[in-house]
């Protein structure tokens, strides 16, 4: 208490500004000394006085976030209010708090939930004409009625309220027929006034079927009055045919999947086999392409599917010649003579697009011919370079064969008409017979020879010379074997040749 | 407002079980008074003017001259005072001390003018229609209530489940009851109920003071009557002092009344009931449960503490060969109470099991009843809250929510309709 402003003041060695020498100046300045600058306590204020502009500014009263405006205008208000239930047919009048921005005599917002089934009425009249039962006296239905409409339809309450004096024992389901069908003779035999298809909507509604009520109920107690044995039991029996099911689609699957990797394509089976069974497939696509394929002994796995333009454009090296190797990688070179065009351009495709046709003209023979030896050409399970290349050997062949065929048969009647005007001449003049037949003989004899020699090394078995008989079988069977062997001896010797000339016409 | 379909007007809510009546606030989650329905009262001739200074002394036109009610009414030790519980079997039997009750509760705990709240009264689904009209005509002529319902507890406690359907099972201190609810209304004809409650309290109370190898028979004083003791080990007879001057002067109800809460108690801390069916050797493996009496004897309890929820759900035929008035267990109980049903109405009951009341909150309840349950209900549904507060007074909580529904408000019967229509409004309106 003993120490004043002024010599706190000196102890803190802050300038005096106001001299408190006469006793009216100290007056004046606390005047100003009132308007002290916020955030600034009085009595820190009277010691220090306001010499401390930085002190105050950095005691000014921290700005703190403003406070979230909700509701828009604050308070609202309140009030304690009694209200009327037009829900009520009395008088009382309770009493709520409401806002009191809310409307003094609007309804009470309740009352609306209180909703009351229609009910259906009869008369005397009509009960006497259409609601006679001999079960029920019109006293108890009125009761019924009356109750259904004092618990409004909830049937399982119905029953367990429903208490006529003196009256038979009444099941859920008897209580409900009578009803509903009351309600349905009186919908049909009062005027209706909307259209048909309501009230017939309408009837269906009230429909009841009683016997059949009575029976889901009986399956439902028989349900559950089964005794722990018969649950486990058919438990246990459910868990089985699971099982047997289950079993059953694991069968099956396992058999499609031998039927893919036996039979490839021929077992029917959808194209996803394709890929699922390639082995299968590469051993029957080689036994077929054995004709004349010597490349046909590379093992090459058709399990990736070289491009026939690959990506890179630089020259091969010698270590990507064995990256190439190692993973079955055939580089073809781009066309180099050709501009790069926009029209020249060969986009990246499919080998199995470009799979090599026969002529058109002679398409259907090649077809013929083939299907004969059980060979699908148009479509390559595997199109692999060595496929392709062997499918495209396979085709020439045929189409050699083909034309060769045609030569001979194209011979043949030639050979025919010869003998024919012989014959015209031998009838002329006897001699020389002899001589013919013997050259004859000996030709055929030349050419079985061949024949044999040139089918271990080409053919290789005989079906296939078999086979090339039934196709020519639609000129003549009358033909002789002797002149069957000739037709595969030239189709053998004709076929390098042939493919030769048509390779090089290719390129 | 509308949105949760709540307007409240203050309604009160009260509901009187066996041990406890509850009051409050509609629209409050506990009730705002809980007080013992039980009362201490001294009969006409010993009346000697005798006044409590906390407890209420209600001057009733009966023999009962002055009642103690209250937290302080019974529990106190007065001479010569009686103990009387207007509740027998979990129905209102006497209704002179009920104005009393009542008014302490509202008036002198909760200080409420009666005449300004519509007032919902609870009763259990085995009441009698005079009983209710009783209600109401105490309500309307003392206490001047503007509105008044009366609701079941069945019903009340599915609504506090938040269900409209359910079978509701509920446990109190003397009742154990089984009410099948669909739509909000009771299915009387499978109602089903027995004081099995009371039988656990007398199987206790026999496992108890019956001496066994181990222990001597144990006197179940109240600590009223003791003014000291001193701690004895285990199993050795105690040593106390006994209050000789109360002893002369404490009557035979009230005893009855205390050494009941004694058992009640070691029920509440000690007893159990195995989660999956008895079993000797699993009863012996359990923690025995050390507990000490008024008296200062203490014991560790270890099978037998099993064996009194045991009576819950399975009876020995021996028991049920010597007395034929057995109350019923609680599968039992169950089990008629569906049998009653519509089958269509068991799968959907089974369901919405709400177990409820204070005797469920016995250690291993709900999950024996599930356990016994989903044996021949596969796809049982037991709704147990595990709030204390909740399952103890889900009838009140239900009739707090009743009542603070916008469009319950139409259903009050008013002083109005009272007045106009009598006794019979009571039965036509709370059905």
């Amino acid at each position: 208490m003993a120490v004043s402003a002024a010599d706190v003041r000196s102890a803190l060695s802050i300038h005096e500004t106001i001299s408190a020498s006469t006793p009216v100046q100290p007056r004046k300045t606390t005047a100003p000394s009132t308007k002290k600058p916020d955030g600034i306590s009085r009595e820190l204020y009277s010691l220090i006085g306001p010499s401390a502009p930085t002190l105050a500014a950095q005691l000014a009263k921290p700005r703190l976030k403003q406070k979230p405006n909700l509701g828009g205008g604050g308070r609202s208000r309140w009030e304690y209010r009694s209200f009327k239930n037009p829900a009520r047919s009395d008088e009382l009048e309770l009493r709520h708090w409401v806002k009191a921005s809310t409307d003094q005599n609007a309804d009470y917002p309740f009352a609306k939930y209180n909703t009351q089934s229609s009910a259906y009425t009869y008369s005397q009249d009509e009960y006497t004409k259409y609601l006679e039962d001999k079960e029920w006296t019109k006293d108890e239905t009125d009761y019924l009625f009356r109750i259904v409409q004092e618990y409004d339809t909830r049937w399982y309450i119905i029953h367990d309220r429903y208490d006529f004096p003196n009256g038979a024992s009444r099941s859920i389901e008897d209580l409900k027929d009578r009803y509903f069908s009351v309600c349905r003779k009186l919908i049909r035999n009062k005027p209706w006034t909307s259209d048909e298809t309501a009230k017939n909507l309408l009837l269906a509604s009230l429909q009841f079927d009683k016997d059949r009520e009575l029976m889901r109920k009986k399956y439902l107690l028989s349900l559950e009055s089964r005794p722990p044995e018969q649950i486990v039991e058919e438990e246990a029996l459910y868990i089985e045919v699971r099982r047997l099911e289950q079993n059953e689609r694991k069968f099956k699957k396992e058999r499609e999947d031998l039927l893919r990797t036996l039979a490839g394509i021929e077992s029917g089976l959808p194209d996803i086999v394709e890929d699922e069974a390639p082995f299968g497939l590469t051993i029957d696509v080689k036994k077929k392409k054995k004709i004349g394929a010597a490349e046909a002994e590379s093992p090459a796995t058709p399990s990736t599917i070289s491009l026939g333009i690959p990506i890179t454009k630089r020259p091969p090296t010698a270590k990507n010649a064995a990256y190439d190797a190692m993973h079955y990688i055939i580089r073809t070179d781009p066309p180099t003579t050709t501009s790069a065009t926009k029209s020249a351009h060969t986009p990246a495709y499919l080998r199995s697009f470009k799979l090599p046709a026969p002529k058109q003209a002679i398409a259907p023979k090649v077809t013929q011919a083939l299907a004969e030896l059980g060979i699908l050409y148009t479509r390559l399970v595997m199109p692999t370079r060595e496929n392709c290349a062997a499918l495209e050997q396979l085709l020439e062949a045929t189409t050699a064969l083909i034309e060769t065929k045609r030569i001979v048969d194209k011979v043949d009647y030639d050979i025919k008409v010869l003998k024919a005007r012989l014959g015209v001449r031998e009838h002329q003049g006897s001699e020389g017979v002899e001589d013919v037949n013997a050259d004859g003989n000996t030709t055929s004899a030349d050419a079985m020879d061949v024949d044999t020699a040139n089918e271990e090394e080409i053919v290789g078995d005989d079906g296939r010379s078999q086979s090339v008989l039934s196709t020519r079988s639609a000129r003549g069977r009358k033909h002789s074997r002797r002149s069957m062997s000739i037709s595969s001896v030239d189709t053998a010797t004709n076929v390098s040749t042939r493919a030769g000339t048509k390779r090089q016409k290719r390129s | 407002m509308v949105n949760y379909g709540g307007d409240e007007v203050a309604a009160l809510v009260v509901d009187i079980g066996t041990s406890s009546l509850r009051a409050g606030y509609a629209g409050d989650d506990t009730p705002k008074v809980v007080i013992p329905t039980a009362y201490g009262y001294f009969t006409l001739p010993q009346d000697q003017d005798i006044d409590m200074e906390e407890s209420t002394t209600g001057d009733v036109q009966t023999p009962k001259a002055k009642i103690h009610i209250g937290s302080s009414g019974p529990s106190v030790w007065r001479d010569g005072m009686e103990i009387g519980n207007p509740v027998t079997d979990g129905m209102i039997s006497d209704f002179n001390p009920i104005p009393s009750l009542i008014q302490h509760a509202l008036g002198d705990v909760m200080h409420c003018t009666t005449s300004e709240h519509p007032m919902l009264v609870t009763e259990p689904t085995w009441n009698t229609q005079a009983n209710r009209e009783r209600m109401a005509e105490i309500m309307f002529e003392e206490f001047h209530v503007p509105a008044f319902y009366i609701a079941n507890t069945g019903v009340l406690n599915a609504f506090a489940a938040g269900k409209g359907s359910a079978l509701v099972i509920d446990v109190g201190q003397s009742m154990a009851s089984v009410t099948p609810v669909v739509d909000g209304f009771v299915l009387r004809k499978g109602l089903s109920f027995s004081p099995l409650p009371t039988l656990i309290r007398a199987h206790a109370r026999h496992i108890l003071t019956t001496s066994t190898s181990s222990r001597p028979g144990i006197e179940l004083l109240p600590h009223q009557l003791i003014t000291s003791k001193t701690p004895v080990e285990p199993n050795v007879v105690p040593t106390f002092t006994l209050r000789e001057d109360r002893v002369s002067g404490t009557t035979q109800s009230w005893r009855m009344w205390t050494e009941n809460r004694e058992v009640d108690e070691w029920i509440q801390s000690v007893a159990g009931v195995l989660e999956q069916g008895w079993n000797d050797q699993a009863a012996a493996a359990r923690q025995p449960k050390q507990y000490e009496f008024p008296t200062g004897f203490n014991t560790a309890f270890g099978s037998e503490r099993f064996q009194v929820g045991e009576q819950f759900f399975w009876h020995s035929p021996q028991l049920v060969a010597s007395n034929p008035n057995l109350p019923k267990t609680i599968p039992a109980l169950i089990t008629e109470s569906l049998r009653a049903c519509d089958p269509e109405l068991r799968q959907v009951l089974m369901g919405n099991v709400v177990l409820t009341g204070g005797g469920s909150l016995f250690s291993g309840f709900a999950d024996r009843l599930n356990a016994e349950l989903t044996r021949s209900f596969q796809h049982t549904k037991i709704h147990a809250a595990a709030n204390t507060v909740e399952r103890r007074y889900g009838g009140w909580l239900g009739g707090s929510i009743l009542a603070s529904l916008g469009t319950f408000h139409q259903l009050w019967i008013s002083k109005e309709e009272w007045q106009e229509h009598g006794r019979p409004i009571v039965g036509q309106r709370c059905k």
